[in-house]
């Protein structure tokens, strides 16, 4: 990763009719070597992000350029990116072969060339032996398999992947996660991976943007997405969250429903409604708050309900009017048991919390 | 594929349904049957077999003015067959895959206009069309009649090909440099050659059967076989007739025969 | 348009807001040059003469039966309420109802059953037994029942014999039975169509939620299957309006339908602005049948 950008997207806007705004006003730039994830829900504009980096589709306004050189009209057939497409598009009248073929023969790459690259691409996604295959004769892993060499055998600067993953099981699913990342890492290139499963887009990216509704929410490392979201919609769409209302008491401390204030992170001035939000891996049940140290944020609670899950526990604990928690106990010798009606106190660290304005 | 229970009638209910089938296909191919066994008949006269004898394909085959007119249909058919096949395909794809321009909307309802318009209506306008722009009646009338209405026929087939193809193979062969022109070369035309060839296939049906419309365009000496044949059926019935009508019939049926080969490879690819 | 600095990039020079109306004018062009044969072609071979024959119609007749254009008048339009023409429309009509009626009433149930057979090999093997009827020659098929009404063929010889029915050859029952014999596979396929594709599980429910048999048929198999029932009476009503070789060659003189009444105008009566009023009013009918058809929800015959 030397920083250089790869894809740059400079106020980039895209209406369909007068009143669809599927991309509003995005600036964004991708570098280098990144594997860069377009996280959001169905319609937010991710797909038709791509789409314009592609050369699929043309912004109605704004800039795109890859590596500083400015798309504007510019057909896909002329632009140093390739795509694999959610159907993946495999030409069902050509064998896998000739698929992964056909970039480079449009190139008028040399045949002897030609055999050679489609040979190593072949290999690199593991589907040495299927070479004369109908795309219709293989499973879903294995086209998509086709579709990621034909793309990559043409050494495009750019990869763009729209949720490549989407059609195929979640075990393949897994599995084509970490293989994804590895072949990346093998050929170097920057990959825009387009997605609308935080998972995948934590697990795989060096960075992620996550939009909504046009617009990009928040960029960042998925660790910062995940651990410091800097909006509701993010903290909710990007893993579990709890959702408590409140508002600023003073700087560092939060109102609950209810009177009792806790110390959590906040930017807003005192009297701002916010909710604050809390990971539920951050929290941790005790008997009672004697067994904690003293700078630690507490909530007094009832057990309500508990499901046995095998490796661990789930209880749901009521808090009265702050609300109830869903709260997951792995079933380690050590760890204490509890019944439905006994009384909990609920710890979180002040770190762990963060108040966020509507 | 089996049905749900859905589709499932209670058995007297199934019973009346297949004896209404069978008596229907009894009703649909008697009829023909009888004609083609009946050109095989030695008897002159149509309806009382005479004995098993070829003496009216031999008939058939000496008729010159017959045999004129089978050329012209050919001629014809073959002709409209290929012109309105590159029009109509072109058309279909204006249709479906640009979906913003100028004049779509009058060009999408004047392309299905031909397709549901009656013979006799199609026919006396353009007999009345041709006599007004000074084109001699003949031959060449003929053909542009036919392409008039085998344009339409041709669109509409090759548009459900083209409705069905997935729209990302295009932008796929874009994006692995592909020009317009090879994409449409490589991808798009093998791709919806299962329709172009089926709409063809019916252009060429068409045309080969066409009474009303050529027997109004007709110029002297350019009767094809269905107008000609017409001709003959009014003044009188002879088993000679039988005879041309089981040629035709075995033309349609191989026509019927390639058009569903066409789909069949269609499906299959995709 | 306009070049632009590849190292620059910053948003005043880099935007560019006449991009996709460019983008989307180029596609545009591109979309009407792939029009334009077959749209130059049907304005030169369908529009215009489809719109000289109103204009026609409004012309007088001249001593060849051509029109005149001069004198411009309606008495082609006031011919078409002569009783000799209301006479012959209303048979017209009611042959076109009555035979559209029947292909319905035989073409349902007989579609429904090749549509309802388990297996898929079965379906295929009886819609080709279809489709064959479907592609032949219409003008054979006419024939073929023109040999068998011959008056010494087998069933006018057996209807003598029993006394049910004499010659029925250049008769309207003759017609008739043409006309429900050549346009039958026009109803059945549309129906086929769309009873094949119906999902059975809506049946099922309907089923489960008490329905019996006759009224899950009824509430929702045939609701279900209506843009087959009207596409299909559209492929039979309309060319059965302005049919031409069935009654030339089944009919006799009193069977005349408005489609040889049309054709006579241009032969033998040597009328040709009557037969344009002629033609013109069997458009509108079927502009409106073809208008009532879209309107009712129906996308493809």
């Amino acid at each position: 990763m030397d920083g250089q950008a790869a894809v740059t997207l400079t106020g980039v806007t895209k209406k369909f009719g007068e009143e669809v705004t599927a991309v509003d006003d995005v600036d964004l730039e991708i570098r280098d070597g990144e594997f860069f994830s377009l996280l959001g829900p169905s319609g937010c504009g991710k797909t038709t992000t791509l789409r314009m980096i592609a050369g699929l589709e043309f912004p109605t306004d704004g800039s795109v350029q890859i590596f500083g050189e400015e798309m504007g009209l510019r057909p896909p057939n002329k632009r140093p990116v390739n795509t694999v497409f959610q159907s993946y598009a495999l030409f069902p009248h050509m064998n896998v072969e000739q698929n992964v073929g056909f970039g480079l023969r449009m190139q008028k790459v040399e045949p002897s060339e030609i055999a050679r690259r489609v040979a190593e691409a072949i290999d690199l996604v593991r589907l040495s032996g299927m070479e004369k295959r109908a795309p219709n004769a293989l499973s879903g892993g294995q086209q998509q398999r086709v579709a990621l060499a034909r793309a990559l055998v043409n050494r495009p600067k750019v990869l763009l992947l729209d949720e490549p993953l989407g059609a195929l099981d979640l075990k393949l699913r897994q599995t084509m996660q970490l293989e994804l990342k590895d072949i990346q890492h093998e050929v170097g290139i920057t990959f825009v991976y387009v997605t609308h499963d935080q998972e995948e887009a934590l697990t795989m990216s060096d960075r992620i943007a996550v939009m909504n509704e046009g617009k990009l929410a928040q960029v960042g490392m998925p660790e910062e997405i995940y651990g410091s979201p800097v909006s509701l919609f993010v903290a909710g769409f990007v893993g579990d969250m709890f959702f408590l209302p409140g508002e600023v008491a003073e700087a560092g401390a939060v109102r609950l429903a209810g009177g009792q204030i806790v110390r959590a992170k906040t930017s807003s001035s005192p009297g701002t409604a916010v909710t604050l939000t809390l990971r539920p891996e951050m929290i941790h049940l005790y008997a009672s708050s004697s067994e904690l140290p003293p700078d630690r944020n507490t909530l007094d609670g009832t057990i309500a309900r508990k499901i046995f899950y095998g490796d661990s526990m789930f209880y749901e604990v009521d808090v009265g009017v702050v609300g109830s928690f869903d709260v997951r106990v792995e079933n380690a010798p050590s760890m204490r048991r509890w019944e439905v009606g006994d009384s909990v106190v609920i710890d979180f660290h002040p770190e762990s919390a963060t108040a966020l304005a509507e | 594929m089996t049905l749900n229970q859905g589709a499932a009638a209670r058995p007297w209910v199934d019973r009346i349904l297949a004896i209404n089938g069978w008596l229907v296909f009894a009703f649909l191919y008697l009829p023909i049957l009888v004609v083609i066994v009946f050109s095989f008949s030695a008897s002159p006269n149509v309806g009382i077999w005479g004995g098993f004898s070829l003496h009216w394909y031999d008939r058939m085959f000496g008729n010159e003015q017959l045999m004129n007119a089978l050329r012209n249909s050919l001629w014809v058919a073959a002709w409209s067959t290929v012109i309105s096949t590159v029009l109509g395909t072109a058309a279909a794809l204006a249709i479906d895959r640009y979906r913003r321009w100028l004049g779509r909307g009058v060009f999408d309802a004047v392309l299905y206009l031909p397709v549901i318009i009656p013979d006799v209506t199609m026919a006396v306008m353009l007999l009345m069309w041709f006599t007004q722009v000074n084109i001699t009646l003949g031959r060449l009338s003929i053909i542009l009649a036919h392409i008039a209405f085998n344009i339409s026929f041709v669109a509409i087939v090759v548009r459900a090909r083209l409705a069905n193809m997935d729209p990302a193979m295009e932008e796929a062969a874009a994006d692995l440099y592909a020009s317009r022109w090879q994409a449409f070369r490589r991808i798009t035309l093998p791709l919806i050659m299962p329709g172009v060839l089926g709409g063809g296939l019916l252009a060429l049906t068409l045309s080969l059967d066409d009474v009303v419309i050529t027997s109004l365009v007709q110029g002297p000496g350019s009767a094809t076989l269905p107008v000609y044949v017409f001709g003959l059926i009014k003044r009188s019935v002879t088993p000679e007739i039988n005879a041309v009508s089981t040629l035709m019939l075995a033309a349609s049926i191989i026509l019927v025969l390639a058009s569903l080969a066409f789909q069949r490879r269609g499906e299959r690819s995709g | 348009m306009t070049i632009l600095d590849e190292r620059e990039g910053s948003r005043e020079t880099a935007v560019n807001p006449k991009l996709e109306r460019r983008a989307r004018r180029r596609d545009a062009w591109r979309g009407f040059f792939h029009a334009a044969p077959a749209f130059l072609y049907l304005t030169l071979f369908f529009t215009l003469p489809l719109i000289i024959v109103f204009v026609f119609s409004f012309a007088s007749r001249g001593r060849t039966g051509r029109p005149l254009l001069e004198a411009w008048n309606i008495d082609s339009w006031t011919r078409l309420f002569e009783p000799l023409v209301r006479t012959i429309a209303v048979r017209s009509f009611w042959l076109a109802v009555l035979n559209t009626a029947l292909c319905l009433l035989v073409g349902y149930p007989f579609a429904y059953w090749i549509a309802t057979r388990r297996k898929q090999a079965t379906r295929n093997i009886l819609l080709v037994a279809v489709l064959i009827p479907f592609w032949s020659n219409f003008l054979v098929r006419t024939y073929a029942w023109r040999m068998l009404l011959d008056s010494d063929g087998y069933i006018t010889q057996f209807g003598e014999m029993t006394g049910l029915w004499g010659r029925l050859l250049f008769t309207v029952p003759a017609v008739f039975l043409g006309l429900l014999y050549g346009y039958l596979p026009f109803m059945v396929l549309p129906l086929y169509a769309a009873i094949e594709r119906l999902d059975w599980s809506l049946v099922e429910a309907g089923r489960d939620l008490y329905a019996s048999g006759a009224a899950a048929f009824r509430r929702i198999t045939l609701p279900l299957s209506r843009p087959g029932i009207i596409a299909g009476s559209i492929l039979v009503f309309i060319p059965s309006l302005g049919a031409y070789v069935t009654p030339d060659i089944l009919g006799g003189a009193k069977t005349t339908l408005l489609g040889n009444y049309i054709v006579t105008q241009f032969g033998a009566a040597r009328n040709w602005p009557f037969g344009s009023s002629i033609s013109g009013a069997i458009l509108i009918v079927m502009l409106a049948v073809t208008v009532f058809y879209f309107r009712s929800g129906g996308r493809t015959l």
